[in-house]
């Protein structure tokens, strides 16, 4: 059978109940009008092929194997042929006085049909050659539907049926998706777990241990130091799902920002920012802390503080390198270099912010970058 | 005492603080064998790790400080696991080292723990800093609700920015000591505040009896 479970397989069964009923009813009818008929006894031998037809498309659709347009198409094509059989076995007056011999509900089967398997359009399509049959049969349209209501109760049962067997596919859709989702977040939990538990220990130890023993095994500390941070960040960001839309939290962003000489500190709770704001918040962070690697010297370690105060938000860059003598900036500016101050400037200028610059000979240099809420 | 559950690291961490001439009274993979340990040689200062076989090293504080009052927790734990480093100086934590530090700032770090100061990072300041704003924020403040005085909120600033505590003495003319106390202040409020959060959560939610 199919590979995963056809979500409309209830629509079917329901479809076969009605199915059913729809035959008595057009035994009802057969055993009623027979004796009117031209040719009775092909009356019969049609209502057997009937009764035959509903079995073969009733077992069809419930195992399964119905439930393709090849057989949708026959069904349609058997009911239509039957319908127009009317013409065979009954006189041209009997036609125009009672609905086609087969009778109308028991051709909406089709209608059904075509509506679960392909959906609204096709299901009300198949209600008006339902309905079109019967016009061919009588000679004549019958466009007053407030006395026939064959045609508006055929494309309402296409409409109906075809929609709701889409709803169900759908739903369906979401649901495996979802599930999905879940499992795929269950396993990587689950790596983290075992990452956490395992590689980013021993990197961890051999990353202190390296330090320790010094001389050129620092350099093989660092590395393993490096890949820790790089591990943890992975784990840590398993677990919580990824902000979507226009805003994200700034405090992930700097997150990253920390390093071997790096230390950031960050408020427990989220600092939602625009996108646009946080990124360009980062990259002068990212410019400060270049800086620092540039100038302040090779020993010189840098700390970020970032505050969240309601109505701004405060990111501070210290370092506590050699400094900037009174002057090199000014004198730096009149060279005509621009330098990354400029650009740490201009970006918090851009956000409508501040950026101050503190510094000394000495005493290491430190920016406050100020970012105010608009909300 | 070190609690930790990865082997590896729990003996590294014993072996370092026995020759820096510490006594290793137990070692503990969990908050349960922790609390069983602790309850009989009452340590002077266990040293946590955040993650745990059973929990975490929130709960693995709260439950030794539960059974041995008189000990004092220090944290040494790897920077990423902020929201537990938080928790844990809310159940009463005195001290915060990241795993990376040396065996002479761990051994450091166990005396200052031992002597009653406080230990902490800038990342720690950070964290701290950060959450007495949240609390400030929150809707329906208490009297009893825990508020940082300006000069403690200034300490965590320069702590947070990474200055010693030595730095900061000097930048306010402050002594060394005063400092420490400043900090160690702010977690044991933040404590304080923990434990009238969860008493009133008991008393509102009628778990109290």
């Amino acid at each position: 059978m199919q590979a995963s479970p056809d979500p409309a397989t209830p629509l079917w069964r329901a479809a076969q109940v009605f199915r059913l009923l729809s035959c008595l009813y057009a035994l009802g009818f057969q055993i009623a009008i027979n004796d009117d008929l031209e040719r009775p006894a092909i009356g019969w031998a049609l209502f057997a092929v009937l009764v035959s037809w509903s079995v073969a498309c009733a077992a069809a659709y419930l195992h399964g194997y119905g439930r393709r347009i090849a057989w949708v198409g026959a069904e349609v094509v058997v009911v239509v042929a039957l319908m127009l059989s009317t013409e065979i076995i009954a006189s041209d007056q009997w036609a125009l006085d009672n609905q086609s011999w087969p009778t109308t509900l028991w051709a909406t089967n089709a209608t059904i049909s075509a509506a679960i398997l392909l959906g609204p359009v096709a299901g009300m399509t198949t209600g008006l050659l339902v309905t079109a049959s019967n016009a061919v049969l009588k000679g004549y349209v019958s466009v007053d539907v407030g006395r026939n209501a064959t045609v508006v109760i055929e494309l309402a049962v296409g409409l109906a049926i075809g929609m709701a067997a889409q709803t169900a596919r759908r739903a369906h859709t979401e649901l495996q998706r979802a599930a999905r989702l879940a499992a795929s977040l269950e396993e990587r939990e689950r790596l983290s777990r075992e990452v956490h538990d395992g590689a980013i220990q021993v990197l961890a130890l051999v990353a202190r241990r390296g330090r320790e023993i010094g001389g050129p095994t620092t350099e093989l500390a660092e590395l393993a130091g490096e890949q820790e941070r790089a591990l943890r960040r992975w784990v840590s960001a398993a677990g919580t799902p990824v902000p979507e839309g226009v805003e994200i939290d700034l405090v992930t962003l700097l997150r990253d920002r920390a390093a071997d000489r790096v230390s950031v500190s960050l408020p427990p709770e989220p600092v939602v920012l625009s996108a646009e704001v946080a990124r360009e918040v980062d990259a002068a962070v990212a410019n400060a802390l270049d800086n620092v690697v540039a100038h302040a010297g090779a020993d010189a370690r840098a700390y970020v503080l970032l505050e969240d105060l309601e109505d701004s938000v405060v990111v501070s860059v210290r370092d506590d390198g050699s400094g900037i003598p009174a002057g090199r900036l000014e004198e730096a500016a009149d060279e005509g270099r621009v330098g990354v101050s400029k650009s740490i400037v201009g970006r918090l200028n851009w956000l409508g912010g501040t950026a101050r610059l503190s510094t000394g000979p000495g005493r290491g240099t430190e920016w406050e970058l100020t970012i105010p809420r608009s909300r | 005492m070190v609690v930790d559950d990865h082997p590896i690291w729990r003996d590294a961490v014993a072996r370092d603080l026995a020759e820096e001439g510490f006594a290793v009274v137990a070692t503990a993979d969990g908050a349960g064998s922790a609390r069983r340990r602790a309850e009989v040689v009452k340590p002077d200062v266990v040293v946590m790790d955040m993650r745990l076989s059973d929990g975490n090293g929130a709960i693995a504080t709260a439950e030794v400080l539960t059974v041995s009052p008189s000990s004092r927790v220090l944290v040494l734990s790897a920077s990423d696991e902020r929201d537990d480093v938080l928790e844990a100086v809310k159940a009463g934590a005195t001290g915060y080292l990241v795993k990376s530090a040396s065996k002479g700032e761990l051994a450091e770090a166990v005396r200052a723990t031992g002597e009653g100061r406080a230990v902490f990072t800038p990342g720690l300041a950070g964290l701290v800093l950060g959450e007495y704003r949240r609390i400030a924020r929150s809707p329906g403040g208490h009297d009893s609700t825990p508020s940082l005085t300006e000069r403690e909120t200034e300490i965590l600033r320069y702590v947070a920015k990474g200055l010693t505590a030595k730095q900061i003495a000097e930048q306010l003319s402050l002594s060394h000591r005063t400092v420490e106390n400043h900090v160690q202040a702010t977690f044991r409020k933040l404590q304080v505040a923990n434990r009238v959060e969860l008493a009133r959560y008991a008393m509102e939610h009628g778990l109290d009896e």
